[in-house]
């Protein structure tokens, strides 16, 4: 353990909550915020009143911010997501309010959940103290379907998610809630799928996404075993149509698909950031999620991103297993993978033959 | 940017404070938790870890603690002092020889010098020989640096040493105890113009309020550097001095922010491998009345020529200045060349007295990012009314180990970092 300090641990870890409207997020962060294990974490919502929150698990309150008896503080977003986020953790510093370590947002339910994890990113002052962690997005088993077909913004919530939640899988019509699975698969061959009824779940099934350090042991269990699962030793993976492929008909969800891109011989970072920077100037808007660990120069380097926006890239302090192979996930719209996939070949051959 | 007010009354002293750190353990020494600025860790030769405080005041002199189990602390030992006119204040070993400071109330007392144990059993330390530093003009000594078993560089009085002011008696003073027996004298340097005939005019005193004195506090020589001594002179700033010869001490350079600051450089810790010092200032009256104390970031590439590049962000003192006690910087973690201490050039820990212990990402020099504090709550029967935290130590398991100026004892504390 070196004299330095780890670029991720230090910073609090942010979870999106999000789902369209009627797919009983409400329920879930109202049962989050009475769950036992929620002290020490800031829950920032949209709308008190619709949460509910009785009077007698109130202990102390404010026009914005309350106190719950379980510890967990409860915020009512302000004028924005950013000014709530600089205001809890400046409050926080002077003592104004009590400590947290975690954040949990819910967000609107029409809201493309694109723009809250790029402003953690990209605003310098948030970024130095939080870090997005994950995003889990809730989806409605009788109407999910139909919704990811009519909305973009519902698709988008599918393709950012880490964690989908199928609820209301009670009020479903057999096969309704297996073919809402096959859709999500295909949306986003990445993200666990489970089925919830009436928000019960516990509050550490929603962290620990995110790589929460640059070293291996500390806690990036998660994140890592995603990583790991989906880049085995195989060939690539262009595309995961799901059992019945592309067959089904009126099941085009704008062309959204997953593809495991590997590589096996190591990068060095100008010929990595140049091709991706290529291809996020090209195509950002339809690169909705990528992620992945990339060899640059021998060394483990964990690459996240958001359509056009890349976060910090991360250097691991060791392989977390035996393979040592580039990996990366990509979530896309109508995108050509052989494309993508040529693109990081082309540039590589280049940079082998000029100077680095 | 609008508020998020409670009703209730804000930052209470009574409330604990905490972000990327954790309490593991708390040990009141045996009802005498008021600790000084001596922390040492033993690495002792049965594998144990011994950490060794000295008291902020008599009765007690020093307590040892077996922190081999951090989470459970147990006191080894607990010595007393002559008397109630004396303090220990500053400890410091290398390997089983501990050297310790004692400072009297009053020029012409005694004990006033510092003492070397044998802490080869550090259940039973055993007294090698005193240093005499007693005058009619000398308190003693109030701070010590010893790492490499043959010299201990102080602040301290000495006999034959007179200052113009009373303020001024204490000095950068090196003894020679490779025979640890007969600790000699060896070199000594002080501001100029602070002694009755020196030839320089006496230095410009910042306004009584805030005149503290030009003497020595922390007086650090590393390993890396063994021909300089990095000094905290007080009132009169921090010094780098050649020490190559240490009967022909020279003046590599100095820099000073006060005036217009209020003065008492207390520490100038460098960053070797960075070209930087981290200098940090004492806060020595309460209720912000001396704010502001800060900890500097001074570039020192060209050590002839240092030049301040920023502070280190504090909390509010809106909201600390007047929560009880003293608000402001005072000790860092000295990155000790010990086999023990946790060594680093960009994660810089101190203390704040109530404002707690913080820690400091320093990767960029001129954006320091604070990444950590612990602030306890107010121990109970603590005059103050808040926490004092007056000084640190961390170990290379990354364990914070802090202790309170009045009351609440020995604090240890886990980093997310």
């Amino acid at each position: 353990m070196g004299g330095d300090i780890d670029p991720l641990r230090s910073r609090l870890p942010v979870t999106l909550v999000t789902g369209f409207l009627g797919s009983g997020k409400t329920t879930l962060i109202g049962r989050l915020l009475r769950h036992p294990s929620m002290r020490r974490v800031a829950v920032i919502i949209n709308e008190a009143g619709e949460i509910g929150i009785d009077h007698d698990i109130v202990a102390m309150s404010s026009e914005q911010v309350s106190l719950l008896a379980n510890g967990c503080l409860c915020c009512t977003v302000r004028t924005d997501l950013q000014e709530t986020l600089r205001a809890l953790f400046g409050e926080r510093r002077a003592g104004v309010i009590p400590d947290f370590d975690r954040v949990v947002i819910e967000t609107s339910g029409l809201a493309d959940p694109a723009p809250a994890l790029q402003t953690l990113v990209t605003d310098s002052m948030l970024a130095a103290q939080y870090r997005p962690d994950g995003v889990v997005t809730l989806v409605d088993a009788v109407h999910g379907a139909r919704q990811l077909v009519e909305q973009e913004e519902a698709r988008k919530q599918v393709a950012l998610a880490d964690l989908l939640l199928v609820t209301k899988d009670d009020l479903a019509a057999p096969g309704q809630v297996v073919a809402l699975r096959e859709d999500l698969r295909e949306l986003n061959a990445q993200a666990e799928v489970r089925q919830v009824r009436l928000g019960e779940i516990g509050p550490q099934e929603l962290v620990g996404f995110g790589p929460g350090s640059a070293r291996v042991e500390a806690g990036n269990a998660r994140f890592l075993g995603a990583l790991l699962r989906d880049g085995g030793p195989g060939p690539d993976a262009p595309d995961s149509p799901g059992y019945l492929g592309g067959h089904r008909p009126g099941r085009l969800h704008a062309g959204i698909r997953t593809a495991s891109l590997r590589f096996d011989r190591p990068f060095s970072w100008p010929v990595f950031a140049e091709a991706m920077q290529a291809i996020l100037h090209l195509r950002g808007q339809d690169v909705l999620r990528v992620k992945g660990i990339v060899d640059i120069d021998g060394g483990p380097v964990v690459v996240q991103g958001v359509q056009h926006i890349l976060h910090p890239p991360l250097r691991l302090d060791r392989w977390p297993g035996a393979d040592r192979g580039s990996r990366l996930v990509w979530i896309t719209r109508g995108m050509d993978v052989a494309a993508i996939r040529g693109m990081f070949l082309a540039t590589q051959a280049l940079g082998a033959a000029g100077p680095r | 940017m609008s508020e998020l007010q409670f009703a209730a009354p804000s930052s209470r002293a009574d409330r604990e404070m905490a972000h990327n750190m954790r309490l593991i353990a708390h040990h009141e020494l045996a009802g005498f938790g008021g600790l000084g600025e001596g922390i040492a860790m033993q690495k002792t030769r049965d594998g144990r870890r011994v950490l060794w405080l000295a008291h902020e005041s008599a009765p007690k002199n020093f307590t040892a603690l077996d922190v081999t189990d951090p989470r459970a602390p147990k006191l080894i030992v607990q010595t007393e002092l002559p008397h109630m006119k004396v303090r220990s204040n500053s400890l410091e070993i290398s390997g089983d020889l501990m050297a310790v400071a004692y400072q009297v109330q009053a020029p012409g007392m005694k004990p006033a010098g510092f003492d070397l144990f044998d802490i080869g059993r550090p259940e039973a330390p055993r007294l090698i020989s005193h240093f005499d530093c007693s005058g009619p003009h000398s308190r003693g000594v109030h701070a010590l640096w010893f790492v490499d078993g043959q010299y201990v560089h102080l602040a301290g009085g000495a006999p034959d040493f007179q200052p113009h002011n009373p303020l001024d008696d204490q000095c950068y003073r090196i003894v020679d105890v490779r025979d640890p027996a007969r600790p000699v004298e060896c070199g000594r340097w002080w501001y100029p113009g602070t002694r009755v005939g020196d030839a320089e005019p006496q230095p410009a005193r910042l306004p009584p309020a805030f005149d503290s004195g030009f003497r020595a506090h922390n007086t650090n020589v590393y390993p890396q550097r063994p021909d300089r001594a990095y000094v905290g002179y007080l009132d009169g700033g921090a010094f780098v001095l050649d020490i190559a010869d240490p009967s022909d001490i020279r003046v590599v350079s100095s820099w000073n922010h006060s005036p217009p600051f209020n003065g008492f450089v207390h520490t100038v810790m460098p960053l070797f491998d960075r070209g930087l010092w981290v200098v940090s200032d004492e806060c020595v009256q309460d209720d912000g009345k001396d704010w502001p104390k800060l900890v500097w970031m001074v570039d020192a590439r060209d050590e002839r020529n240092p030049v301040p590049i920023g502070t280190f962000p504090m909390p509010p003192v809106e909201v600390f200045g007047r929560r009880g006690g003293r608000y402001g910087a005072h000790n860092l973690h000295e990155n000790l060349p010990a086999e023990v201490s946790f060594r680093s050039e960009t994660l810089i820990a101190g203390t704040f007295f109530n404002a707690g212990v913080r820690v400091f990402d320093t990767s960029d020099p001129f954006a320091v990012r604070e990444v950590a504090y612990y602030v306890p709550k107010a121990p109970p029967l603590s005059p103050a009314g808040a926490i004092q935290l007056n000084d640190l130590y961390v170990d290379d398991r990354r364990l914070v180990y802090t202790v309170d100026r009045f009351a609440g004892g020995l604090y240890v504390l886990e980093m997310n970092l």
